[in-house]
């Protein structure tokens, strides 16, 4: 991999400069909680000035940009008895800037789903191609435990990728889109010093976690522990209100429906996202439910999660960001659940 | 109507009001670029709203409004005994809606308080289903055109309309709203049915559960956050009540 | 100082023109494009369960399409929606299609509406299919319950076309009712040109009915059954097929010469929307047809 360095100044003309052709996305301050902490949400950039380079973390991840919440499949033309389909793939071309690590590891997650897998997701791969990523690094947060399941750094799924480093960022370049960014907005060479800087930055993040999640033994826990306590517990709490689901940077389940327009001309097929915590998820026509209660739902997304995935592609679905531990109101998160699951092995 | 080599039958349908504000009535004539297309689905026999017309023989009846008075429970009757489908509409209908804030006062009050000297029939305010069977519940208050352009749809085609069984919360997510339970307003999105594409929170208001609870609500989950959220007892009864969407379950606190 | 970002556009990739064969899944695919397929006929077996005897319109795309026994096709009514249904007819015929349809929902019930003549879209097809030439040279136990013959069926019209292929075949079939048992007017067919072995049963007679009555392992005490030479496929509610499946693991026959085809609810029919995910497990693309010993390790299949 190359590496650069890139001024703030430069980094300020270079996102400006994309500003100028293209649509810019990032981490802009949208509300304020309770607490007086602002809340952060990436969203089109209009003016340098509105990102947020010390933002701490979305609400809601990035992933909508790839798997939009709601998207249309395709639509017909109805006819008496016949119908003409059309399908077409959105292809804008834009920027997102500062998404984290884990972030993009999500992404290289989905890949492995939408890409790699059989059937190939056409609308998914659109937007992945026309997505020019650059990531940023930044200090864990409290509840971060990206660490705990090997998602706090990346090495490929982003165009360039910023480490702080003082008056400057030092960049990654992960592809030759990024390289021409950097080169057409005043790349530096690394110096030695920035190479020293970089490795203090680099320490300085690895000593600043703070929590840690055992997930050793969790896709085993998963199956011996299928009929745990711990589930209810939690399910008992558990609103299936699929919050989690919907800022998880992975959480890729989705429903098709399609409807038709008032007049019987139009009718669309529409994929949205979905979650395994709502209560019809499995459920068939004749409203058998497969899974009729909230701490089965939930269950199996931790199983999804931490054991389906691990079994198909060695690792986790889960990247550590604790979104869903922000959003569920009821207090379930990895973290906890998981403690609790290794608890009662111990027990 | 054919869609797809199939016949459609072409309903007859009926609008009728009684307690409410006629806002979901309005819903019904609104978003006037589809009105042509939703005449050519259903033949309208009677609707105050636009049109004298009271040609009777319907098939589909919307009845909006709670049901208050000796005298609506006979229409109601009659109107039940006519349709061959009959769709509450709105949150007054489904639910007894903001009219149930009445009941909270002991009636003749209620009536001198508004009317004065001026003599009125007024009685319990009853949801449509408390008075005959309801074959539909359209939610919403009030009702969403778009939610009811859908309805109509489905009944032309002759299909189970399937509302939203899960909460408010997944349509709030999906406009990646931050929570406003997170900027201290109190809002009962999580045990409310879907479908309004969380306007209320979306616009920092909160849920008021208008569209009536979503299937198998967590209701001691949430009562125990909102304890937590240092909400009091009486907000949150004052809330869970206003629109009677919850009457019924042993969990919410009720108002003293 | 600016930089526009080069566009790439798919919507001028070759696959976009060409006709998605969706048994090349490494492909990248207009996964969403239906085949518009021609009702020949809609024949009603109960009030409930209809036949419909599909053709792809698009010589080019009916030429292409090639299946096998178990496998399943997403049928499509636009604006109404897509549902996973088993192909039930011989998978060597190149002209038509053969699904079974029971009503119980949306898309069905509106399915259920069309005659002849009326078009369908089609995808697929999907999924797992039962290993037919595994099973060369053995006895072949065919076991359905209910609508499980719709799946079954076309594993009935292989082994009729590659007959010498296999030595004892045996359909082992059950119904709550007499009314209920579909295909009945092919079993004389089944047994007397394809050379099949046929007993069925029912749970409730009617007075007409003269054969056995109770639950379909009863049915066993006909068949003489060698474990170490014969091969089962079984279909039906899973009770049924946990019963059925039991015993004959007890009658010594390896879990894994028991094929069963799993039915959940399904939006894609590709592994992705994860409607019928169990763990790592896909019933759209690991199944439906998976071998019992599979469906012991599936949390929550049965």
């Amino acid at each position: 991999m190359l590496y650069k360095t890139i001024t703030k100044e430069n980094f300020r003309r270079m996102i400006e400069g994309l500003m100028e052709d293209n649509d810019v996305f990032g981490p802009k301050w949208r509300d304020r909680d309770k607490n007086g902490d602002k809340v952060y949400r990436f969203l089109k950039l209009n003016d340098f000035d509105e990102l947020q380079m010390d933002y701490t973390r979305t609400y809601s991840s990035p992933k909508n940009f790839f798997i939009p919440f709601k998207e249309t499949l395709s639509t017909y033309d109805l006819a008496e008895t016949e119908w003409d389909q059309q399908i077409r793939y959105t292809v804008h071309p834009r920027v997102i800037v500062g998404m984290r690590a884990c972030d993009i590891n999500a992404l290289r997650k989905l890949d492995e789903v939408m890409v790699k897998s059989a059937f190939p997701n056409p609308y998914y791969f659109a937007r992945r191609r026309n997505t020019v990523i650059i990531g940023l690094d930044h200090e864990p947060l409290e509840d971060c435990f990206c660490r705990s399941v090997n998602a706090d750094v990346v090495f490929k799924g982003f165009d360039l990728f910023l480490t702080d480093i003082g008056a400057k960022y030092f960049v990654a370049i992960g592809s030759d889109t990024g390289y021409r960014i950097v080169d057409r907005f005043g790349g530096e060479e690394v110096s030695e010093a920035d190479q020293d800087a970089f490795k203090s930055m680099k320490k300085r993040i690895e000593s600043k976690f703070k929590t840690q999640v055992d997930v050793t033994i969790v896709p085993e826990l998963m199956d011996l522990e299928f009929e745990s306590e711990v589930w209810e517990r939690w399910g008992d709490k558990c609103m299936s209100c699929g919050s989690c689901a919907m800022v998880c940077p992975t959480c890729y389940c989705y429903g098709v429906e399609e409807d038709v327009d008032l007049s019987f001309t139009h009718a669309a097929k529409q994929r949205f996202l979905y979650s395994c915590n709502l209560i019809d998820f499995a459920m068939v026509a004749g409203d058998h439910n497969f899974r009729p209660e909230p701490h089965i739902r939930l269950k199996y997304r931790y199983y999804h999660q931490f054991r389906g995935f691990v079994e198909a592609f060695n690792q986790s679905l889960c990247v550590g960001c604790n979104r869903c531990g922000v959003a569920c109101l009821a207090g379930i998160s990895p973290k906890a659940v998981i403690d609790d699951l290794n608890e009662t092995e111990q027990r | 109507m054919k869609y797809l080599g199939i016949e459609l039958p072409k309903p007859k349908v009926a609008v009728f009001g009684f307690t409410g504000c006629e806002g979901c009535q309005l819903q019904l004539a609104n978003n006037e670029q589809n009105l042509k297309d939703l005449f050519e689905l259903v033949e309208v026999v009677d609707f105050r709203l636009i049109s004298s017309d009271k040609l009777g023989g319907y098939d589909i009846a919307f009845v909006e409004g709670s049901i208050t008075t000796d005298s609506d429970v006979e229409a109601l009757k009659a109107i039940r005994a006519q349709a061959k489908l009959l769709v509450a509409t709105g949150a007054c209908a489904c639910l007894g809606g903001v009219n149930n804030l009445r009941e909270r006062f002991p009636l003749p009050d209620a009536v001198a308080e508004v009317y004065g000297e001026h003599k009125i029939e007024s009685g319990q305010v009853r949801r449509v289903a408390d008075v005959v069977p309801a074959d539909i519940e359209l939610p919403g208050c009030p009702i969403s055109k778009l939610e009811f352009e859908w309805l109509v749809r489905q009944l032309v085609m002759g299909v189970e309309p399937q509302f939203p069984r899960y909460p408010v919360c997944v349509e709030c997510k999906q406009r990646i709203n931050t929570c406003v339970m997170d900027m201290g307003i109190l809002c009962l999105g999580p045990i409310t049915r879907a479908g309004c594409n969380a306007v209320c929170p979306r616009n920092r208001a909160g849920c008021w559960g208008c569209r009536g609870p979503s299937e198998e609500a967590n209701y001691e989950s949430l009562v125990e956050i909102l304890r937590e959220h240092g909400f009091s007892e009486a907000h949150i009864a004052e809330r869970v009540s206003f629109f009677n969407a919850f009457s019924g379950n042993q969990v919410l606190p009720v108002l003293e | 100082m600016t930089l526009k970002i080069p566009r790439y556009d798919i919507n001028r990739e070759p696959f976009m023109t060409q006709t998605p064969d969706f048994n090349r899944k490494s492909q990248l695919l207009q996964t969403e494009r239906t085949y518009k397929a021609r009702i020949n006929a809609a024949i009603q077996l109960t009030p409930e369960e209809k036949l419909f005897q599909i053709q792809i319109l698009d010589p080019k795309e009916r030429a292409q399409f090639s299946c096998l026994p178990g496998q399943f096709v997403m049928v499509e009514l636009p604006g109404c929606g897509e549902i996973a249904i088993s192909i039930s007819g011989s998978c060597s015929n190149h002209e038509f299609i053969e699904i079974c349809i029971r009503k119980v929902g949306k898309v069905t019930g509106m399915i259920h509406r069309l005659e002849a003549g009326a078009m369908v879209g089609i995808r697929g097809p999907f999924g797992t299919h039962f290993p037919m030439r595994e099973m060369n040279g053995s006895n072949v136990l065919l076991i359905a319950g209910g609508l499980g013959i719709v799946p079954l069926r076309s594993s009935i019209y292989w082994v009729n076309e590659h007959r010498p292929d296999y030595k004892d075949v045996t359909i082992l079939y059950g119904a709550r009712t007499p009314k209920l048992l579909l295909f009945d007017y092919q079993y004389e067919e089944w047994r007397k040109v394809f050379n099949l072995t046929m007993h069925t049963i029912v749970e409730e007679p009617d007075e007409n009915w003269t054969g056995p009555v109770g639950l379909i392992t009863q049915l066993f005490d006909q068949v003489p059954i060698d474990p170490d030479d014969t091969f089962a496929i079984v279909c039906g509610p899973p009770v049924m097929f946990k019963f059925v499946c039991d015993h004959l693991s007890a009658l010594g026959l390896p879990m894994q010469r028991m094929f069963v085809s799993l039915e959940r609810r399904m939006h894609c029919g590709m592994g992705k929307c994860c409607r019928c995910n169990v763990g790592s497990t896909f019933t759209c693309l690991d199944g439906p047809v998976f071998d019992y010993w599979s469906v012991m390790n599936l949390q929550e299949a049965i």
